[in-house]
């Protein structure tokens, strides 16, 4: 079950592990809005940015191997809108990197750029979300004023996804070990809808018992937390470093790349 | 439907993470006051629920090798009612994109708007105002059908709109607006169609969840609504106008920018937004000289000492990043091995 | 000295009209530790619930000599902590930590005193190092304890499981032994695994179709073999090892 892949890199301990939540995501979040306010056909300049994100991972001890391919599985959208540029932008453009000076369609250049920058910014997210464990992400996210509902909604969530996903895959193969040709849409339909509303039933009933262990423990409708967070020097550090990474980036090495 | 960061700039994704967060917020402090207690895990388990759900799949008519599953918002509202279910689905949204990076960060507000709080309240709008009196099975399910066809057709065409606003498309427009609207037009059927199904199932097994909303009574003023939606129809409607008149074609704005001056969050001026942002577009994307890159009407290569320098640079860039990244790796290696050993 | 739990008469009948309880009559006193044995569909979850107030039915139940009635919820359910058959619908906080800490913040404890019990019960049940981890990376067993633990950091005079053997390997069972023993709270455990009913209780009370058939001392019950097997049980294998663990000393009221 890929729960297992996705948690597992949050327990260890590293550098990056003991950084503040709060912290990570922040830096992260302008990271990501600095990459993507990039101009839209730089190209060299992403593969310096992607120094930070990189440099995250390694220190996080997450495998690149599991980085890249996250990256794969969700990359299907932004390569077609990528790969559409060279189809709609066929425009002689010189380019030069290199020993190599020639023209090449302007589409290509912002292809890369896209993917690119695609890149650079799913590094950095999944640098963050595999070195931090929900709860802190939810807690940083608490104390970033969302909407406490919302974190509690996003706490159940989390912790009853695998679950039904479970559950929903015991049905797959139950289907699976039934079904013997394919059945037309009606039947399709019928067989899918029967599948999630028992899903669904069963969900309520677990809804059901999950609330009454809720009153059981005196929940009243105030939801209490306690908080765990704590911002030392050592997140300013990171604060610092990073800033003046991005900046040195964005003003004076962007002046010489594109 | 996600949305990735690319699809946008970083203005337009700040202002529709604004938009989705102050959404958000009025709709948590309103859910408060509507949503009992003993709901809370109700809510939660509905959002595990729309991602087990989005997993059973099935095979769609005429179209093989595909398989078609379902959303889920528009029969969230129904079930739930649109509060709670807008922001379940905005969470399910959130959960897509942190832990599956399904959707980018800073695109989380576009996602948040397409996919949990429009269907959710334009579905549950719809399917009420066809469904108000007396329960009546068939106008249940004409309604679930109708809100999930218009929810998601909404939600599709913000879309290309918040691309173009962005400046970021190299596709036409129109054509890009066209393919999105058709894709999600038979999303939007075989979604209601599930949704139905999914109603009759519930129906025969609990009826007093469909006849009544699982949450509670939610009065909508047909005031608020009216107006959020003359709302809405006026930004769709100012965004394809300003698309529709005169809008360069795509070849000619794309590439018309300074390298060393990259955009720096420019700034839109809001009053009439459509000439602003025409008068905007026009400074910002024609042609201006001294660069290594730009786009030559005649075809032609520019100075060629300009791109040779800029041709070394670029690659003095990615060898240093590179050998930076090495360095990196190296030392962490090292690290941890002298760690291991002296443990 | 009042008892621990009363029920006087009660009755209960689902919302489609099934009888689930019928004329249910129990005395339970502090301290004690019965089990509530019965073949499936036979009432005991329903009469654990009930006693909890989380079912509404015809008759009297009395928790401490407080009335299961709307006013008194709150203090009957820190008198009385409810164990559920499924360990994950018990654990729904993203921590540990913060599923055992639930309770005792809703009781409106200091942090600090919150924090204290937590770190002590999660070492009476032995999942100190376990304090940080998702509920979803504990085994089935861990999740068992640990759902123990949500309620024991409530200190609650009374502690009612339902049926918390099922899915238990055998090692995972001898260790709830181990840990119910060590325990000090009346406790009422629902089963129909009569071997860990006779390792755990004393006393015994024989449920079937809502109810109660036999109510006395365990042995004398779960050893009359027409009686089990006539309420879809069987008679516990005393040939068993865990039957001879040591219990600790039973006190007439905790602390």
């Amino acid at each position: 079950m890929h729960h297992a892949h996705i948690d597992k890199f949050a327990y260890q301990d590293s550098p990056v592990h003991r950084l503040d939540s709060r912290v990570k995501f922040l830096v992260v979040l302008i990271f990501t809005a600095v990459v993507l306010s990039l101009p839209r056909t730089s190209v060299s300049i992403l593969v310096c940015y992607a120094v930070g994100p990189f440099t995250i991972l390694v220190l996080g001890r997450i495998p690149l191997k599991f980085a890249f391919k996250q990256i794969l599985l969700v990359s299907p959208f932004i390569l077609v809108l990528a790969l559409s540029c060279p189809f709609y932008d066929r425009n002689p453009v010189s380019a030069a990197f290199g020993p190599f000076i020639g023209q090449v369609w302007a589409g290509w250049l912002r292809c890369f750029n896209i993917v690119g920058k695609f890149v650079v910014t799913m590094l950095a997210l999944i640098a963050l979300v595999s070195t931090t464990r929900f709860a802190d992400l939810l807690t940083a996210l608490r104390k970033l004023a969302v909407p406490k509902l919302l974190i509690i909604q996003l706490g159940f969530l989390y912790r009853y996804i695998f679950v039904l996903i479970d559950r929903a895959e015991h049905i797959l193969r139950a289907r699976a070990g039934r079904k013997l040709r394919s059945l037309g849409f009606k039947a399709e339909l019928k067989t899918a809808s029967s599948m999630l509303g028992s899903l669904f039933i069963r969900s309520l009933a677990t809804a059901e018992h999950i609330n009454i262990a809720m009153q059981a423990r005196g929940f009243d409708g105030n939801w209490r937390c306690l908080s765990k967070l704590q911002f030392r020097r050592y997140d300013l550090l990171f604060v610092l470093v990073s800033a003046v990474f991005m900046l040195v980036l964005y003003f004076c090495v962007g002046h010489f790349l594109q | 439907m996600h949305m990735a960061n690319e699809l946008l700039s970083v203005p337009v994704a700040a202002g529709t993470l604004a938009i989705a967060a102050g959404g958000l917020g009025i709709i948590c402090r309103k859910a408060r006051q509507v949503i009992s207690s003993d709901k809370i895990a109700l809510m939660g388990i509905m959002g595990a629920f729309i991602f087990a759900a989005q997993m059973i799949n099935f095979q769609l008519p005429a179209m093989p090798g595909t398989s078609g599953h379902m959303v889920g918002a528009v029969l969230l509202a129904i079930i739930l009612g649109p509060h709670a279910g807008a922001i379940v689905i905005s969470s399910v949204v959130i959960i897509q994109c942190l832990i599956f990076q399904d959707g980018g960060l800073l695109a989380l507000g576009c996602n948040i708007i397409n996919m949990g709080l429009v269907p959710s309240y334009l579905g549950f709008f719809l399917y009420k105002s066809f469904t108000a009196g007396p329960f009546s099975n068939l106008r249940t399910y004409i309604g679930a059908m109708l809100g999930c066809v218009i929810a998601i057709e909404a939600g599709a065409v913000l879309v290309p709109i918040q691309a173009a606003l962005s400046g970021v498309l190299v596709v036409p427009f129109a054509t890009f607006l066209v393919t999105m609207l058709g894709v999600h037009l038979l999303v939007g059927f075989v979604e209601g169609l599930i949704t139905v199904a999914v109603l009759g199932y519930i129906q025969q097994v609990r009826p007093d969840i469909v006849s009544d909303s699982l949450v509670g009574k939610v009065r909508l003023s047909r005031k608020a609504v009216l107006v959020s939606l003359a709302v809405f129809a006026i930004v769709i409607a100012s965004g394809l106008s300003l698309f529709a008149c005169g809008f360069p074609d795509g070849l000619e704005w794309s590439y018309a920018e300074r390298p060393d001056q990259p955009d720096f969050g420019p700034m839109i001026s809001n009053e009439n937004p459509t000439i602003a942002k025409a008068d905007d577009f026009q400074t910002r994307y024609s042609p201006l000289p001294d660069y290594s890159i730009r786009t030559s009407e005649m075809g032609k290569v520019t100075a060629e000492e300009i791109n040779i320098a800029a041709g070394w640079t670029s690659f003095a860039g990615v060898t240093g990043a590179g050998l930076t990244m090495i360095f990196v790796w190296l030392t962490a290696r090292i690290l941890r091995r002298k760690n291991t050993v002296e443990a | 000295m009042p008892k621990a739990i009363e029920i006087e008469n009660f009755s209960y009948h689902y919302p489609d009209g099934t009888c689930a309880l019928s004329e249910i009559n129990l005395s339970i006193e502090h301290g004690q530790r019965v089990a509530l044995i019965g073949p499936n569909g036979a009432g005991k979850s329903t009469l654990l619930l009930a006693m909890a107030g989380f079912v509404k039915g015809e008759g009297k139940i009395l928790i401490d000599d407080l009335t299961v009635e709307k006013k008194n919820l709150k203090r009957i359910r820190r008198t009385i902590g409810s164990c559920l058959e499924n360990p994950d619908d018990q654990l729904f906080m993203p921590t540990l930590f913060d599923d055992v800490a639930f309770g005792p913040l809703n009781m409106g404890l200091e942090t600090d005193e919150v924090k204290t019990r937590v770190n002590n019960v999660l070492q009476t049940v032995g999942l100190a190092e376990m304090a940080d981890k998702a509920p979803h990376h504990l085994s089935a067993g861990q999740k068992r304890a640990a759902a123990i633990a949500t309620i024991l950091s409530m200190s609650p005079q009374i502690i009612t499981l339902d049926e918390p053997d099922s899915s238990l390997d055998p090692a995972n069972r001898n260790n709830l032994i181990k840990l119910l023993a060590g325990l000090s709270q009346t406790l009422i455990v629902a089963t129909c695994n009569m071997n860990f009913a006779f390792a755990t209780a004393d006393r015994a009370v024989l449920v079937n179709n809502g109810h109660i058939i036999a109510d006395g001392n365990a042995k004398r019950i779960m050893l009359d073999s027409d009686l089990m097997i006539k309420h879809g049980l069987e008679v516990p294998s005393i040939t068993d090892n865990w039957i001879r663990l040591p219990r600790k000393s039973i006190s007439t009221k905790s602390e």
